[in-house]
This record gives structure tokens, C-alpha cells and sequence, in this order.
């Protein structure tokens, strides 16, 4: 059988993502669910720990807040026993598996091949995200510029001035390079109707 | 504030998901033609900005987040139908790289944040700019935080009432109403202080390059 396009493949897989969600949505047995991300992370081999440690990174803080809440809740209210902890395992394994799909589906898919049938978006998006690494680069630029020019830790004043330029060219070169980018699109004839 | 995935039942997240695509849609319709060379590099840049603002964010008890969104400001500018557009595309890539917000979460956050957050702000803003602009821009950036957080807690509030097991447990997020509200509302009062603040430095940034589109300054029609 014949490999599918690049494209087709993309939809494919975004496809079998919208449909896994749709499915986790659906399952409310922590066993289940334990045994679903063992699976994933078999599947995912050599990108299983990275993938893990940024899905908990993510999940993490949230996740806590909320079940530690809940704990203190139940507890409070006299509640506390064998169907906390379901409920517990049972929405953290959910949140885990869902944030890992996510991260995963990444790794396998170019986003805007696969929003290649809506025109609009991918623009959009194209130069969302040539504008936010813009961004990426000129903070970094700037925070080890900032850091060489004072050995000592600055003052809450300087820091203030440093934000306000940085803040000010940040925008002035972002403008500039999605100027830059449209025009680009301009002549290949993006804006045509 | 965003809501993360598997909080939401799919009770809620599939029927929003119907509601924001038509939402979407009528966002995108004749869009191309509303966008040139000179617009749409203001949009990408201010879409941008508003992406790393909602990456600063801090987590609230309630099950959320609590940050600036940006939306006030995409809509005073552009108006309501690319602001709308722009945010989701914002809110899909927070979900996907940094599992900020969710997929399927994104509907509802788009909806809440981006069309009824942003459609506050613009009503605030017509309404009191014939007194007073800077007021009227600080209170619709504000206007659409409060909106926003307010939609998301009653969402966030009433999946114990949808979904739930047949001894009252909960299925996804536990905390009723009691909890919710003031959860979200509380924190992105002063949230929507600093969102408000921002929003009319970038307005003012925006002004003094001539972005504001007509001749009597209004906005962009949505």
C-alpha cells in the first residue's frame, strides 16, 4: 500500500487527535486511563521522557491547585475516601494523557501544513509566529546586553528604563519584520482576491 | 484564564465547538478582502504580543489562570471579527506549544475571551469615547478581562451540574458556582488594572502612528 501525501498525512493525524480527545472525554476509569498512557508512552519511545517531563511541567501547577483544593474541600466537608482519590487519579491521568497527545502530535505534525485548507488562518499564523520569534531573539538580545552592562545587580530604575526601551523597539522591529513578511506575500500574490 | 484540558465535560466543549465554528466562520468571511499589506502586519505584531502576554500567567485556586489577554486591544484596532480570529489562532498555539489553555478547551476560552471579551470592549469604547478616549480605552481593556473571567467561571461553575456520577462526584472540574465566581472574578479585577494600563500605552503607541482608521477615529466596523 502506497505511503499517503504529506498533507493527507498531516489531516490524517490531526484527525486521530481530535477523535483520541473525543474518546479521553468519554473514559472515567483511572485504570483505564493509567494503562491508555503507559501504551502512549511506549509508542512514543526515544520522545517519551522529554515529552513527560514538558507535559508535567505544564499540567503541574494547574493540576495541583485544583486537586489539592478538592482534597481540602472534601476533607472540610467530611467527604474524604475511596472516591476522592478516583476522582483524583482520574482527572490528572486525563489532563496528562490529553497535554501529552498534544505535545506529541507536535513532534509528528507541521501545523501549517495541516491548516493548509484554511488559507486565512495559516496567514494569520504564519506571521503570528515569524513575529513571535521575532520576539524570542530580541529579548534574549536584550537581557545579555542588559546583564553584560551591569555586573552588579541593577537598580529597580534601571530596570524600569531597560523595560520601557526594550518594550518600545520590541514593537518598531516586530512592525518591521512583518512588513517585511507581508510584502513578501504582497508580491507572490497573497492579497489578491 | 484560561481552561486547561480535560476540565470540561464533553457536554460543554463539543455543542461550544459547533457554536465557535460558525463563530469563525463568520469571522473569516470577506476577512482577506478587510486585510492589505499595511494591516496585516499591525495584526501579526499585536497577535504576538498578545500570545506572550498570555504566557505570564499565574495559577488561580478556581482551576484557572490568571493573565493579560490583549483582546481589548486587537479589537479597538482591528475590530471585533479579526481581533475574534487572531485571539483563537493565539489560543491555539498557547495550547499546542506550552499546553497553556487546551484543545479541547480552545472553543470555549475563544468564545469567552476572544468574541464576548472582545465585543465588551468595543461596546465600552463606543460608548464613553465621545466623553473621554483614554478612559474609554482603559475601560474596555478592563471591561473585556471582567467579561471574559466571568463567562469562564460560569462555565467552569456549572460542570459539576452537567457531569457528575451518580453519588454527586464530580467527572471533570469539582468546584460549583461558590467557588468559581469569585475565584475569577476577584484576581482579574486587579489583572484587568495592569491589562487596562497596558492597553492604553499600546493604543497611544498606536495613535502616534496614524493606525487608528478613521477620520472620526472609530474603529474598524465588526
Amino acid at each position: 500500500m502506497s505511503r499517503p501525501a504529506p498533507a493527507a498525512r498531516e489531516r490524517q493525524l490531526l484527525a486521530a487527535y481530535g477523535a483520541a480527545l473525543v474518546a479521553l472525554s468519554f473514559l472515567h476509569h483511572p485504570g483505564l486511563l493509567a494503562l491508555l498512557l503507559a501504551l502512549v508512552l511506549l509508542a512514543a519511545r526515544g520522545d517519551a521522557g522529554p515529552l513527560l517531563r514538558r507535559s508535567l511541567g505544564a499540567t503541574l501547577v494547574f493540576n495541583l491547585s485544583v486537586s489539592l483544593g478538592y482534597l481540602l474541600l472534601q476533607a472540610w466537608q467530611g467527604k474524604l475516601g475511596t472516591g476522592t482519590g478516583h476522582y483524583l487519579l482520574t482527572m490528572n491521568l486525563r489532563v496528562l494523557l490529553m497535554v501529552f497527545l498534544g505535545f506529541w502530535l507536535l513532534t509528528r505534525v507541521n501545523l501549517l501544513q495541516a491548516l493548509a485548507p484554511w488559507p486565512t488562518a495559516t496567514l494569520i499564523l504564519t506571521l503570528a509566529l515569524g513575529q513571535i520569534e521575532t520576539y524570542r531573539r530580541l529579548l534574549s538580545d536584550f537581557r545579555l546586553a542588559f546583564c553584560s552592562r551591569h555586573p552588579a545587580p541593577p537598580r529597580l530604575g534601571a530596570r524600569l528604563r531597560h523595560g520601557a526601551s526594550q518594550a518600545g523597539t520590541l514593537l518598531d522591529k516586530s512592525l518591521a519584520a512583518s512588513t517585511e513578511a507581508s510584502q513578501a506575500l504582497r508580491s507572490r500574490g497573497a492579497f489578491d482576491a | 484564564m484560561h481552561i486547561p484540558d480535560g476540565f470540561l465535560s464533553p457536554q460543554t466543549w463539543i455543542p461550544a465547538y459547533g457554536l465557535a465554528a460558525g463563530a469563525w466562520f463568520w469571522a473569516a468571511r470577506d476577512l482577506r478582502q478587510r486585510l492589505d499589506e499595511s494591516t496585516v502586519p499591525r495584526l501579526a505584531m499585536l497577535t504576538a504580543l498578545a500570545y506572550g502576554l498570555g504566557l505570564i500567567m499565574v495559577p488561580l485556586p478556581g482551576g484557572s489562570s490568571g493573565h493579560a489577554l490583549g483582546v481589548a486591544l486587537l479589537t479597538l484596532l482591528f475590530g471585533l471579527r479579526p481581533a475574534f480570529l487572531a485571539y483563537s489562532g493565539v489560543l491555539l498555539l498557547q495550547a499546542l506549544l506550552f499546553g497553556a489553555g487546551g484543545v479541547t478547551a480552545l472553543a470555549v476560552n475563544a468564545l469567552a475571551m476572544g468574541l464576548a471579551g472582545g465585543a465588551v470592549a468595543l461596546l465600552l469604547f463606543r460608548l464613553l469615547r465621545p466623553f473621554q478616549e483614554s478612559l474609554a480605552v482603559l475601560l474596555a481593556a478592563w471591561g473585556s478581562v471582567m467579561a471574559g473571567a466571568l463567562l469562564l467561571a460560569l462555565v467552569l461553575g456549572a460542570q459539576p451540574l452537567i457531569a457528575s456520577r451518580a453519588d454527586g462526584s464530580p467527572l471533570f472540574f469539582p468546584f460549583a458556582w461558590s467557588v468559581t465566581l469569585p475565584a475569577m472574578l476577584i484576581p482579574h479585577a486587579l489583572i484587568g488594572l495592569g491589562e487596562a494600563a497596558l492597553t492604553l500605552l499600546v493604543w497611544r503607541y498606536a495613535r502616534r502612528r496614524g493606525w487608528v482608521q478613521t477620520a472620526a477615529g472609530s474603529p474598524v466596523t465588526p
